[in-house]
């Protein structure tokens, strides 16, 4: 009777072990990056950008299946694996690039914060601040475990943007068929098209999450053997971040663009404009959301910002290390923070449009990032058994392509 | 005796006695077979294919390799997995500082070229773990050589002596060859072993844990943090595990079982020595959070009609923990415990002194006792150890304060 009790405990255990990495990560990944330029793109383009998330969470799913495969058969993060591969200067070019980018997600999940407060009349010259303190005592003084129930647990406020979307009263009909539908062709000669189509695939296959959904895989122990669990735990994952977006741009379609307001401000301005529309429900659940999101990534990219850089560096990393052991480390994690909501303290910042502009960012910079992962997971002699089918390669090299030549459309575009 | 940097030799031209070039470097080997430091060959690309140019040529070792001839007699380059490859071995991979204690990447490595009669002889003398290494391999090419060895003479090095390095490869057959046995690493305490360990990627602490010997295998596992512990158990094979088992701490060898999924457990069991087997067996019975559960069976007993010389012939022979010995139990003719006497008393008293004498009234707890209380004994009493009995008040096993400790520790 014990050791059956035992038995399912240990069960039990390791079906949450498994089932956390993927899942947190793409749940992450709705930050306020995200929710800003789902958001906009609704409001912008009505119902027409939604054929893009069909197209979207196949790559999401490839790609994190692939940085979760990666973990799980090398034991190893991604910035471990592109520096022992590529040499320390194509390490070097990839680290300041993340930590750029990054900063600028940092910053975006700041704005969210100060906006979502900004609804229940906070100032964001308080809150900001306090925000940035919380996070960066959250991290350094609690223990992994406890702040990942904590995360958890925050996850389960995402449904709240699928009950926005529903108060909305969207025309279910047309944004049914713009989802299946073919894109129009005049997409590709308006620049703020493409500069949409990018910021929706960086946010939705940010480059950061993918140091850190693998350094996640790797810190839960979880190896090849225990592997076909935690795949299904991406998919579901995957697919759930994109059905939120999904409801979000389709909230934001309902209203602000049906209403003639294309342009978003500010986040409250989304979620106020929401208000009237749609009651005020949607609108507070709004922003709760965007709030929640926000902190929640805050919580979590600088940190992993800065585990990724010192893995790939070869400088001391971790929370169990003392700040004089591991400086770079620290400092690096409090200089992202800092700084980032140093930025929001600006007076008049275009919160929106930083917060989009960065997760277009991401986008220019993912295909660095999966010509990497690509490489790597084609490895034989690093991966064996575990390569990369040919069906994972051709969606995989299609995205970066894709993802290449939009980004030279957005330059050509660009007056 | 002069230092140049692998970096700076890896892609250097090879010219020939006259002055011709050759190639260009592209891997530097070791055989360890041969010689654990010194440079074997280089392997260069040359028009026609890579070529191993023995150590025994080269004339001089720089920004510019020269050799004495002409190129003619090199043989074609074929892979070998007894040599070990300082590019693709060594450089940007993790190493175990065994001077410092942690597992560190390999910036760069320092070779030294000493003439020897007609030719250089070439070893690797450090690792470059710091800004130095970091800095030459970003700048490489780009700024000229004379400016950047001025600029990195500012630098102040931060390079492991090959001796305190220890390699991590995780293919056994290599392994051998390469004679990797992790010599540092084994000296170290093993709760310095542990958390090397516990910052090292899975395939790394197998192979880690495949070559240790076993009893400092068993103490470094003890130290270990749990998850780490049955992850690293698991990937051995039963035979490996139960040869490490066999040497931990009872209490601790049932803790790490009951982690372990039944039918694993079993298998490492069955291949355990019947007197260790019968131990864990015993202890796994009981719940893990109870005072039995945190016991050890190896404790130091004697009669309470005993001397001092009696208890010191029995600490000789006790072969379990060095926590376990800091109390001496008494029993009586019908095996209830009767007193405790602590190791100091034993050690100050004349050898024919009866232990009775000695003896303190043992503070003792049931098997089924909760951590708590437990915890709030030893708080209470002071102890260093506690005895458990079983329902006939027979010493069943005792709790030592560092288990107290890690059970504390271990709830936060």
């Amino acid at each position: 009777m014990k050791s059956a009790l035992r038995h399912w405990k240990g069960r039990l255990v390791l079906l949450l072990a498994v089932i956390g990495p993927g899942f947190i990560t793409a749940n992450v990944d709705n930050d306020a990056g995200g929710i800003f330029t789902y958001s906009q793109a609704g409001a912008q383009f009505g119902y027409s950008l939604l054929w893009t998330m069909i197209p979207i969470t196949i790559a999401l799913i490839v790609v994190q299946e692939m940085a979760s495969r990666l973990g799980a058969v090398t034991g190893k993060g991604l910035s471990d694996l592109i520096r022992e591969e590529f040499g320390f200067r194509l390490t070097f070019i990839m680290m300041v690039t993340l930590v750029v980018t990054n900063f600028g997600n940092v910053v975006a999940e700041f704005a969210g914060i100060a906006s979502s407060l900004e609804l229940f009349g906070l100032s964001k010259y308080i809150v900001v601040p306090a925000a940035a303190f919380v996070v960066w005592l959250l991290v350094v003084r609690g223990t992994y475990d406890s702040i990942e129930k904590i995360f958890l647990t925050a996850s389960a406020f995402y449904v709240t943007y699928i009950i926005a979307g529903f108060l909305a009263h969207p025309d279910w009909k047309a944004a049914a068929f713009a989802t299946v539908t073919r894109p129009e062709a005049a997409g590709i000669r308006n620049y703020g098209y493409i500069y949409m189509v990018i910021g929706l695939v960086g946010t939705t296959i940010a480059p950061w999450m993918q140091f850190y959904l693998q350094a996640s895989i790797v810190e839960k122990g979880i190896t090849a053997r225990q592997y076909a669990a935690s795949r299904w735990d991406v998919i579901i994952g995957c697919i759930f971040t994109d059905v939120v977006a999904w409801f979000i741009i389709v909230a934001c379609a309902a209203t602000l663009y049906a209403n003639g307001h294309h342009d978003i401000g500010s986040g409250a301005d989304a979620a106020q404009a929401l208000r009237p529309l749609a009651g005020e429900y949607a609108y507070l659940l709004f922003a709760a959301g965007l709030f929640n999101a926000s902190l929640f990534a805050a919580s979590i990219l600088p940190i992993s910002t800065a585990y990724a850089v010192c893995e790939g560096l070869g400088f001391e990393s971790g929370l169990d290390k003392k700040f004089r052991e591991a400086p770079v480390f620290y400092w690096l994690y409090t200089v992202l923070i800092v700084l980032g909501a140093a930025v929001l303290l600006v007076p008049r910042l275009p919160l929106v449009y930083v917060s989009v502009l960065s997760q277009v960012a991401n986008g220019v910079v993912l295909p660095l990032v999966l010509v990497f992962m690509l490489l790597l997971t084609n490895d034989r002699e690093l991966m064996g058994r575990y390569t990369n089918s040919r069906r994972f390669n051709i969606i995989a090299w299609t995205t970066v392509v894709v993802m290449v030549v939009l980004t030279l459309l957005m330059m050509v575009t660009h007056r | 005796m002069s230092l140049v940097a692998l970096s700076e030799l890896l892609g250097a031209p090879v010219r020939g006695a006259t002055g011709a070039v050759l190639g260009r470097v592209r891997e530097v080997a070791i055989a360890p077979q041969d010689h654990p430091t010194r440079i074997a060959y280089l392997i260069v690309k040359t028009a026609d294919g890579e070529r191993v140019v023995p150590s025994a040529v080269l004339r001089s070792c720089g920004a510019t390799v020269r050799t004495a001839d002409d190129g003619s007699s090199w043989e074609t380059y074929t892979p070998s997995d007894g040599v070990l490859l300082l590019k693709r071995d060594l450089l940007d991979q993790q190493i175990i500082d065994v001077h410092g204690r942690k597992v560190v990447r390999v910036n760069d490595v320092e070779i030294d070229s000493v003439p020897v009669n007609s030719h250089v002889a070439l070893s690797v003398v450090a690792v470059d773990v710091g800004a130095r290494g970091a800095i030459r391999r970003l700048t490489k090419g780009i700024v000229p050589a004379f400016t950047l060895r001025t600029l990195l003479g500012r630098i102040p090095p931060r390079v492991i002596p090959w001796a305190y390095v220890d390699l991590l490869e995780t293919d056994p057959a290599r392994r051998v060859k390469l004679k990797i046995v992790y010599e540092g690493l084994s000296k170290l305490h093993p709760a310095d072993i542990a958390s090397i360990v516990e910052d090292l990627p899975h395939a790394e602490r197998e192979a880690v844990f495949e070559t240790l010997d076993e009893e400092v295998a068993a103490e470094a596992l003890e130290e270990i943090d749990p998850k780490v512990q049955v992850s690293i158990v698991e990937s051995l094979d039963s035979d490996r595990a139960a040869d490490i088992v066999e040497e931990m701490d009872p209490d601790a060898a049932a803790d790490l079982l009951g982690g372990l999924t039944e039918g694993r457990s079993g298998e490492i069991l069955k291949e355990m020595q019947p007197e260790e087997r019968q131990e864990v067996t015993q202890l796994l019975e009981f719940g893990e959070h109870t005072a039995a559960g945190r016991m050890t069976t190896e404790y130091v007993s004697v009669g309470d009609y005993g001397r001092v010389d009696d208890a010191i012939e029995a600490l000789r022979r006790f072969e379990g923990s060095r926590e376990a010995v800091a109390t001496v139990y008494l029993y009586n003719v019908a095996y209830k415990v009767v007193g405790a006497v602590p190791l100091v008393k034993i050690a100050v008293s004349p050898p024919s002194t009866f232990l009775s004498e000695l003896a303190e009234a043992p503070v003792t707890c049931t098997a089924d006792t909760p951590d708590d209380d437990v915890a709030a004994l030893f708080d209470k009493y002071n102890l260093v150890t506690l005895a458990v009995l079983d329902e006939h008040d027979r010493l069943a096993g005792i709790i030592t304060a560092d288990d107290v400790i890690t059970m504390l520790r271990h709830r936060r």
